[in-house]
């Protein structure tokens, strides 16, 4: 049978050409060149390579298959504790991210105006020294303060911090306070650690929070938590919504919004006054534990019941069930956190579960408060002293919010000031693996702190909707084709290694930050020659070399020694349910209750929460997902549609107190009648995403900012809408 | 891993999250086209009213039936059965008639109508991966599974598993285990906690459906013979008679234009 080229072939073919032309011109195959030296490649240029995901922050270990110099497949690398063989199908589809058609493959400047997407292209010289220019002129007119450094949680972020306190801006923008700075806030308060770590091993009843584990995937988790329920463990369930993880658990129940601290509070209480938890081990470690039954006795299960809805004795048979499994108890900690202004509180009263059960570190226990640190025991290339940085930050952090760790900040608060001129005016921003624009709540409101900047260079792998607004994007290399510095996870260091060749003109952010801060006359806190360098300088004092490293995939890390001493790095050295710092900061002491505000007549909750396809807002463009993924719409109960005219498949306008967006109707049983819910992540602005734009609604149009005066987390489920037919 | 005897899947609705994992890893490994899929998920989504809820999802693919019917439907051979359990489907043979179609009880096989006649696969259903089986490694599906809801192994140790899982939780389980027997049994094992039925699955007798249909197909040669010689009589017979009523009528006019 003659064979004809398919439409695939063709399209192989021309992806090729382009890919190895610019490839051939630009470099020497140097992955495949040490790829074959250390025998992970064959003569053909086909292997496996052991690598480490970046679809999510999970980190889970990969194996990618090779073939004639393309990523063919990636599997779970079973020697690596987060995947254990396993992906998720963001990790599946994780080289549709490298081959995706969009990808910005050289530098670029804006030509046209901000938002109209017109670019050229530019050589890496011209685009770095365009940044550097720009912001040494902003250093120079207006301070280091004036530029905002902006990053989300990477391997390479030990370096972008380099670039922004080297400079000596004060201006730090993460993505933690729109995600958890109420539960790191929390436990860093009650236990000293920021975040816990959760066995399964021997658990047999589990509390999650709108912890949706089976769609918010963290792979080895969802598994262990899977296996439980299949040995027998009891997971009992608090969300709105009917999610997937509810529909697995042997109890749901549908909590109304913002009052899970309530619910939880009643149970404390339940437990306290009857003695149910260990009590040897609370006299022992826990601070407050003799005033502690007087400081719950007025939350009743009577008394949450009229605030959650959930009955009395549900609440009551439920604390019982919990103290009763006694250290084989989790209360699951929760992950995004930054639901109301009272999560903090949600999370003390989980901080406060877990000890009074005595579950919290005790040996094997449900929740080890094990503190690792990231990156001990490596090497690290020289790290000078940063600069003396007098001028306040902008986010708030910690003049207006004392008690949020400086890590974290208040991302969302950042735009007010910038919009004032108060404390001072900001007038450049540099962001890299962020994309503000879809992260921060009220996005009319990021679009005109946008407006107020002089210039904006934006590090990314592809026309994000803050690239498209950006002055210069620096094309990233995806993660299947660069290095970032090590991971150290269960007592191995893993590497992140290239896999195939940078298509274009990508390049790892290890370079970009070491060429932006030379020119910034920053060289001495970059001090490897190449990425291979840094990790080098990463692998010596473990006497492995980075080839070794890089065929078996990680360097074994000498043991740590057994310390299984208990102690709290709290000021009292104690478990602080009662919290002195908290009341020195003007806050209650306790947990304790605080009433959210509620929808008027009219309006609905707006929830928004993970579907297993997507990460944020950065995959929505991957053709693999955008393929498997249902088309979001707005879930409304189907009962309360019904009462309003409205029928799954309508149009419908979504309106907040800062912006509309337009939607299909997703009419179903599967969520409370006073809640809608909106997948996160879409409704993208940038055209230069073919395959994302124009799909879906934006929440962060819709989101209004809400910030937790204790903890700075935003509340993103505080926002309420009406919706009306289109 | 590699003395397998029989190769099959076990797939457990109850450990499902529907997470697709599988979808994308079987798109993956096997270049499926961006709108094309050899995977599909079905089943009830939420059912009841709220708050009394329940989630359903059944994966399915190729459920590589010990008696294939599509093998039976194709008249080209281009369907095969290997003793070891996968069902596999050669493009170079296929002509396109789409009989696999109609006859797959799952309504597994897909005509891919983007390609011509000279593109070969003209068919695409699930091929048991056997690039990665032979090779010591689970299939793609099965791999990356996270809840092990997906499972792969020796058909009989996963039919003992698989009632095993039932007995220590007959709350949890229906007790049953689709395609032991079903259709003369599949090498896609189902358990479930919604009725097969509700999850899409269709109600097959134990007979294979083909031993019926494949009986009369053998009779196709006898039948057709015994037809020509029915019909080779009738028409000798009517030739025979054509020609009587010939010399018949033959004779009426001469005798009429000898008048």
């Amino acid at each position: 049978m003659t064979r004809i080229v398919s439409r695939r072939d063709f399209l192989k073919m021309g992806l090729a050409a382009s890919g190895t032309l610019a490839v051939g011109q630009m470099l020497p195959p140097a992955v495949a060149q040490s790829a074959r030296k250390s025998g992970m490649l064959n003569a053909e240029g086909d292997g496996v390579i052991s690598t480490m995901c970046e679809m999510c922050v999970w980190r889970c270990g990969v194996l990618a298959k090779v073939k004639d110099g393309r990523v063919v497949k990636l599997d779970g690398n079973p020697e690596h504790v987060h995947s254990r063989g396993n992906l998720c199908p963001r990790g599946q589809s994780g080289l549709m991210n490298t081959y995706d058609p969009d990808r910005v493959l050289t530098p670029l400047v804006r030509v046209g105006k901000r938002g109209e997407g017109l670019f050229r292209k530019a050589s890496w010289e011209e685009a770095l020294d365009t940044v550097a220019s720009n912001m040494l002129r902003i250093k120079e007119q207006y301070g280091p303060e004036a530029m905002v450094f902006s990053s989300t949680h990477n391997l390479s972020q030990v370096q972008f911090e380099n670039l922004l306190y080297g400079f000596g801006s004060p201006n730090y923008g993460t993505q933690r306070s729109l995600c958890f700075n109420a539960m790191i806030t929390a436990f860093s308060l009650t236990y000293g650690i920021e975040e816990p770590s959760r066995e399964y091993e021997d658990v047999e009843f589990i509390l999650m929070v709108g912890r949706n584990m089976m769609e918010a995937i963290s792979t080895s988790e969802t598994s262990e938590l899977s296996h439980a329920i299949d040995r027998g463990a009891k997971l009992v369930y608090l969300d709105p919504r009917f999610t997937k993880t509810a529909a697995k658990a042997a109890e749901w129940i549908p909590i109304r919004p913002g009052t899970d601290s309530a619910f939880l509070l009643a149970m404390i209480n339940v437990i306290v006054q009857n003695e149910l938890g260990d009590c040897d081990f609370v006299r022992q470690y826990v601070v407050g534990c003799e005033e502690l039954p007087d400081a719950m006795r007025r939350y009743t299960p009577e008394w949450a019941e009229q605030i959650t809805g959930v009955p009395a004795a549900t609440i009551e048979r439920i604390a019982r069930e919990y103290a009763a499994a006694k250290h084989h108890a989790m209360a699951h900690p929760g992950w995004r956190t930054s639901n109301f202004i009272n999560s903090f509180q949600t999370e003390r009263c989980i901080a406060a579960l877990n000890a009074i059960s005595g579950a919290v570190l005790r040996p094997g226990g449900c929740l080890s408060a094990d503190l690792t640190l990231e990156g001990a025991g490596l090497g690290a290339p020289p790290q000078p002293a940063y600069p003396r940085i007098s001028a306040a930050r902008l986010d708030g952090t910690p003049w207006k919010y004392p008690l949020v760790p400086l890590k974290l900040g208040v991302f969302q608060e950042l735009r007010d000031n910038i919009l004032t001129g108060q404390p001072y005016q900001a007038h450049g921003w540099f962001i890299s693996r962020q994309n503000p624009i879809l992260a921060l709540p009220d996005r009319s409101k990021t679009l005109a702190a946008f407006e107020k900047m002089d210039f904006i260079a934006t590090v990314d792998i592809i026309m994000n909707d803050t690239a498209w607004f950006s002055d210069v994007i620096l094309p990233e290399a995806s993660y299947l084709e660069r290095y970032d510095p090590l991971h150290t996870i269960d007592g191995k260091a893993f590497i992140r290694q290239p896999v195939i060749e940078p298509q274009g003109e990508a390049r790892s952010a290890l370079w970009i930050y070491k060429q932006l801060g030379e020119r910034l006359g920053l060289g001495d806190y970059f001090q490897y020659q190449d990425e291979e360098d840094y990790l080098r300088q990463q692998l010596k004092p473990l006497g492995v070399s980075l080839e070794e490293v890089k065929e078996k995939g990680y360097a074994e890390m000498p043991k740590a020694a057994e310390n299984r001493e208990i102690t709290f790095n709290t000021p009292s050295g104690k478990i602080e349910i009662y919290s002195e710092t908290l009341k020195n900061a003007g806050f209650s002491p306790w947990p304790t209750w605080e009433e959210p505000p509620v929808p008027a007549d009219g309006e609905f909750y707006l929830l928004t929460g993970k579907v297993a396809q997507h990460t944020q807002f950065g995959t929505q463009n991957n053709q693999l997902l955008h393929k498997y993924s249902d088309e979001p719409r707005l879930w409304m109960n189907a009962q309360t549609a019904a009462q309003r005219g409205l029928a799954d498949g309508d149009w419908v306008q979504i309106t907040s107190a800062v912006g509309t967006a337009h939607s299909l109707l997703h009419a179903t049983e599967a969520i409370r009648p006073d809640c809608v819910y909106l997948t996160p992540g879409y409704g993208h602005l940038s055209k230069g995403l073919t395959t994302a734009f124009g799909v879906g609604a934006s929440d962060s149009a819709l989101h209004v900012t809400y910030t937790d005066p204790i903890s700075g987390g935003q509340a993103l489920s505080q926002t309420f809408v009406t919706v009306t037919k289109a | 891993m590699n003395d397998i005897k029989h190769h099959a899947f076990l797939f457990d609705a109850v450990r499902c999250i529907d997470c697709r994992a599988c979808m994308v890893a079987c798109s993956v490994e096997n270049n499926i086209d961006m709108d094309k899929t050899r995977i599909w998920v079905s089943g009830i989504g939420v059912k009841g009213r709220f708050p009394n809820l329940q989630r359903g999802t059944l994966v399915y693919h190729c459920m590589h039936c010990e008696h294939p019917d599509c093998m039976s439907a194709c008249p080209v051979g281009a369907y095969s059965k290997a003793e070891d359990g996968p069902v596999s489907y050669d493009p170079d043979k296929c002509i396109g008639c789409r009989y696999c179609m109609n006859a797959c009880p799952f309504g597994v096989p897909h005509f891919d109508y983007d390609k011509g006649l000279f593109e070969g696969a003209l068919i695409d259903k699930c091929t048991f991966c056997p690039q990665r089986i032979y090779e010591g490694q689970e299939p793609a599906c099965v791999q990356t599974c996270p809840t092990d809801a997906l499972e792969y192994g020796e058909r009989d140790e996963l039919i003992a598993k698989a009632h095993a899982r039932i007995a220590e939780h007959p709350d949890r389980y229906i007790d049953h285990v689709y395609g032991e027997f079903e259709n003369g049994g599949t090498s896609y094992l189902i358990l479930s906690h919604i009725p097969f039925a509700e999850l899409g699955l269709p109600a097959l007798p134990e007979t294979p459906i083909n031993r019926v249909s494949e009986s009369a197909v053998g009779l196709t040669i006898p039948v057709a013979l015994g037809w020509t010689a029915v019909l080779s009589g009738v028409a000798a017979g009517v030739h025979l008679y054509n020609k009587k009523m010939e010399e018949r009528a033959a004779a009426e006019k001469e005798a009429e234009e000898a008048k």
